[in-house]
């Protein structure tokens, strides 16, 4: 069972108020095309208003990609102490161990024996945390922290060939190992 | 109602074909034609898909895939196709493009998509249209062998059509304006050339810069994958091999929307009475989007960690700066002509002015997933699909739509009608909005795309939007049979209402040679001597070791060979007897690198090394290719013929670079 993350729900509700302003904005220049005015009063007026919106779209961009760069899911910093290998192959998932421990950082290191293969983790309520890429030759590391308990489905993310839908696999997340 | 059967543009606009000749009339029926036919029946192999996912019909997993490849090659082509022929339409009114060029791009794109339709069909061949490596030979005995060979040459076919195509127009277009700053608008910016090229030839030239670096990029992969299909010896990064399929693929899926946007700048004026002309923000707004389109592919691979921070955030700027262009200046500037202007209603305008909606939503849904993190949870689930569908189906197929129907609306003298133009159009709304709508809802919801049975309890999404692209497909099919009708009419009417103007094609500046001075001359024979330093011989004892220094010590003699081609193609006497074989020229810039990376095939070059007189003849050999290539070169003007030199050197580098077996 699949269910909404709330990351995604925030950024779908985002991109549809943007789209429904769009789609707005759209009926409202197609009513007011039809009038007739001249185009020296239409450009005067239109024009003051496009280095503001080249202004705020620059901002907007400045923001958004700046602040992005602060949250990327890139590893940083040291090794942490549980290191899962994670080995995708046509058309499954090895994954050692597949018991981890809730609330440390994990780190994955996935990669593939054979073509590109796609590491996307589920929690236990079917929501999608993140993705990776497994890739032949190359060892992507991942780290994640889980703060819930449960087991955790994995879907392939990249086509890897006429089952890449069935290449899913799990692992278990339980309460520290002390 | 029956429909107006006065202009059918605005009273003070100008019917396109009143200054379209009979060749231009010709070549846009042709592409956008073939283009339509391809898109319907690509998009019934959409449905059939989306049927499958809906658990409607069941197809076989290898069924699925295999029209999934299908479909996503052939969409590349049908997108390809209408936009190649609307930018050529409109702009060959100012710019002397090449007939039979724009033909034998047709006939190799067409014959390229035949390849495809046999490998899929036929072959079984099912690796998606991204032929990541190692895929297409690593099948799991899913397809046979042979298909994966045809699929690669259909694909290095569409891909030499679109190559032409962009040779022609770039050669053209310098030509016709005066050189690369001139034509680029860089002139007009710096205040030295008050008689900017329009709005359309900006795109031409961007697209064409975009689509020959894209072209390189793709051929190189599809030659190495070739070579792995002649010697299984051969084989590549896979990291190397995913760069250049997406720089490739990506590009060329992109460019298909600034050739359009090159036609609107022409189309849109019959609507509004109002021309669309040259201004400085739009000159900056072509020059940031030749910037960002070239560096914005990276973000597809996002999610390979392994590929440096500095790209992935790179491309993180440029596929949020590439929106800034349209939002700031195309867009911006077709809202303020379309303001107030008594636009003229029709069901070819009413598409124009859609597609703008489309391109705008359709671009929200790219930025936002252009951010690393979001990306992080949206990367490859089926939001992707929705956006880039956004604004291929609901820009670039629309404005293919509205060329069709303006023409035809033309050719009839009177517009379509009004119900039935209402109806198709909703049709097409309702259906194409609310099919990427239920995309962006599964995305939001963690479902991955190119999954042939999604998982459980999800079938109902795909329900919901197989009913939509049904609804979508009404809409398009009500369209076409209006334009039967409108076709009918004309042909009643003769096809001629309009006549065809028969003035000769505009002037060109004869080309110029690719060396002029004493110091480039010189310059290029200091860089031959440090290419022949490549076989001093401790570094050739040093390469033997290593495959991917030895790949760049032949190419090395490719490159002294291609310096020595460029120096000779530019001397006076060589010059004057070249410069008028430009066809031959470029027949030969694209078959010499072919030909350089096949000859790095180990099992081509391995069987020479034992015997000192052959191996000489293979690095002689690379060499006169490179000769070949650089006289070619010269034959097609001073920028294209030096941005092909420049291309040809990267491809030779990028093959060294990637291609680790042998």
């Amino acid at each position: 069972m699949l269910e909404f993350g709330q990351p995604q729900v925030t950024i779908a509700i985002v991109f549809g108020v943007l789209a429904l302003a769009i789609a707005v904005l759209a009926l409202v220049i197609a009513t007011h095309a039809k009038e007739d005015i001249p185009y020296e009063d239409v450009s005067r007026k239109g024009y003051r208003f496009r280095r503001p919106w080249l202004a705020f779209l620059t901002a907007l961009l400045v923001l958004t990609v700046g602040t992005s760069f602060l949250l990327l899911p890139y590893a940083s910093g040291g090794r942490p102490a549980t290191v899962v290998k994670v080995s995708g192959g046509q058309f499954y998932w090895t994954i050692d161990p597949a018991v981890l421990p809730a609330h440390e950082k994990i780190a994955f290191d996935v990669t593939s024996v054979d073509v590109n293969h796609g590491f996307g983790v589920y929690d236990p309520d079917g929501r999608l945390i993140g993705s990776v890429q497994a890739m032949p030759g190359y060892v992507n590391d991942l780290r994640l922290t889980f703060d819930k308990v449960g087991e955790y489905r994995i879907r392939c993310f990249e086509y890897c060939g006429l089952s890449h839908h069935n290449m899913i696999a799990s692992f278990r997340v339980e309460e520290g190992r002390e | 109602m029956e429909a107006h059967a006065a202009s059918v543009v605005h009273p003070s606009g100008t019917e396109i074909l009143a200054t379209a000749r009979v060749d231009e009339r010709r070549v846009a029926w042709l592409y956008v034609c073939t283009g339509l036919t391809v898109f319907g029946a690509m998009g019934l192999a959409g449905i059939a898909m989306r049927l499958n996912q809906a658990e409607v019909i069941t197809l076989s997993d290898s069924w699925f895939y295999r029209l999934l490849t299908l479909h996503g090659a052939g969409m590349l082509v049908a997108a390809l196709l209408v936009s190649m022929g609307a930018l050529w339409f409109v702009l060959r009114t100012t710019v002397p493009l090449h007939l039979g060029r724009m033909l034998f791009s047709y006939a190799a794109i067409v014959s390229g998509a035949v390849l495809v339709v046999i490998a899929t069909l036929l072959g079984g061949y099912a690796s998606a249209w991204t032929f990541l490596w190692p895929l297409p030979f690593d099948s799991f005995d899913a397809w046979r062998p042979w298909s994966t060979d045809v699929f690669l040459v259909g694909n290095l076919l569409v891909g030499a059509g679109f190559f032409v195509y962009c040779l022609d127009l770039l050669m053209q277009t310098c030509a016709t304006y005066g050189g690369l700053q001139r034509a680029l608008g860089i002139s007009y910016l710096r205040d030295r050339d008050d008689s900017p090229p329009p709005p359309a030839v900006l795109a031409a030239m961007v697209v064409a810069i975009e689509g020959l670096m894209a072209g390189a990029a793709g051929t190189t992969i599809i030659v190495a994958l070739i070579g792995h299909a002649i010697d299984s010896g051969l084989t590549m990064d896979a990291l190397w091999a995913k760069n250049l399929t997406y720089f490739f693929g990506h590009s060329a899926f992109n460019l298909t929307i600034y050739l359009s946007a090159g036609a609107v700048y022409v189309l849109l004026p019959g609507y509004t009475g109002r021309p669309w002309k040259t201004t400085k923000p739009i000159v900056v707004a072509w020059l940031f989007t030749l910037v960002f389109v070239a560096t914005a592919y990276s973000h597809h691979l996002y999610m390979d960690f392994v590929q440096p921070e500095w790209a992935a955030g790179f491309s993180s700027i440029a596929s949020f700066g590439a929106a800034l262009p349209p939002a700031v200046v195309t867009i911006f500037t077709g809202v303020v002509l379309i303001w107030g202007s008594r636009y003229r209603w029709t069901l070819a305008s009413a598409l124009l002015y859609l597609g703008f909606m489309g391109w705008a939503i359709g671009g929200t849904g790219a930025v936002i997933d252009s951010l690393i993190p979001i990306n992080f949870k949206f990367h490859n689930t089926l939001w992707v699909t929705a956006h880039f569908h956004t604004y291929l189906l609901m820009a670039v197929i629309l404005w293919a739509f509205a060329l069709f129907v303006r023409m035809l609306e033309e050719s009839a003298g009177r517009t379509a009608r009004d119900g039935v133009s209402a109806f198709s159009l909703g049709a097409l709304l309702v259906g194409g909005y609310g099919l990427v709508g239920v995309w962006f809802v599964s995305g939001t919801l963690g479902i991955p795309r190119r999954w042939a049975i999604h998982p459980e309890n999800t079938a109902g999404y795909s329900l919901v939007a197989s009913i939509f692209a049904i609804v979508f497909a009404i809409g398009f099919l009500v369209m076409l049979l209006e334009c039967l009708r409108l076709a009918r009419i004309a042909s009643v009417q003769r096809w001629d209402r309009i006549p065809a103007p028969s003035s000769s094609l505009p002037t060109r500046a004869d080309p110029e040679p690719l060396l002029s001075s004493g110091f480039q001359f010189a310059a290029v024979c200091a860089a031959t001597v440090v290419f022949i330093g490549a076989y001093a011989p401790p570094i050739t004892d040093a390469v033997e070791s290593n495959v991917r220094y030895h790949h760049l010590q032949h190419g090395a003699m490719y490159l002294v060979g291609l310096l020595v081609g460029v120096a000779f193609a530019s001397l006076p006497s060589v010059f004057a007897r070249i410069r008028s074989h430009p066809n031959l020229g470029i027949t030969l810039v694209i078959a010499g690198p072919v030909v350089m990376m096949l000859g790095m095939v180990p099992s081509i070059y391995e069987s020479l090394e034992s015997n000192a007189g052959l191996h000489l003849l293979y690095h002689v050999g690379m060499a006169a290719l490179g000769v070949v290539t650089g006289l070619a070169a010269g034959t097609l003007g001073l920028v294209t013929g030096r941005l092909v030199f420049v291309l040809s050197i990267g491809m030779a580098l990028m093959y060294a670079a990637g291609v680790t077996g042998g």
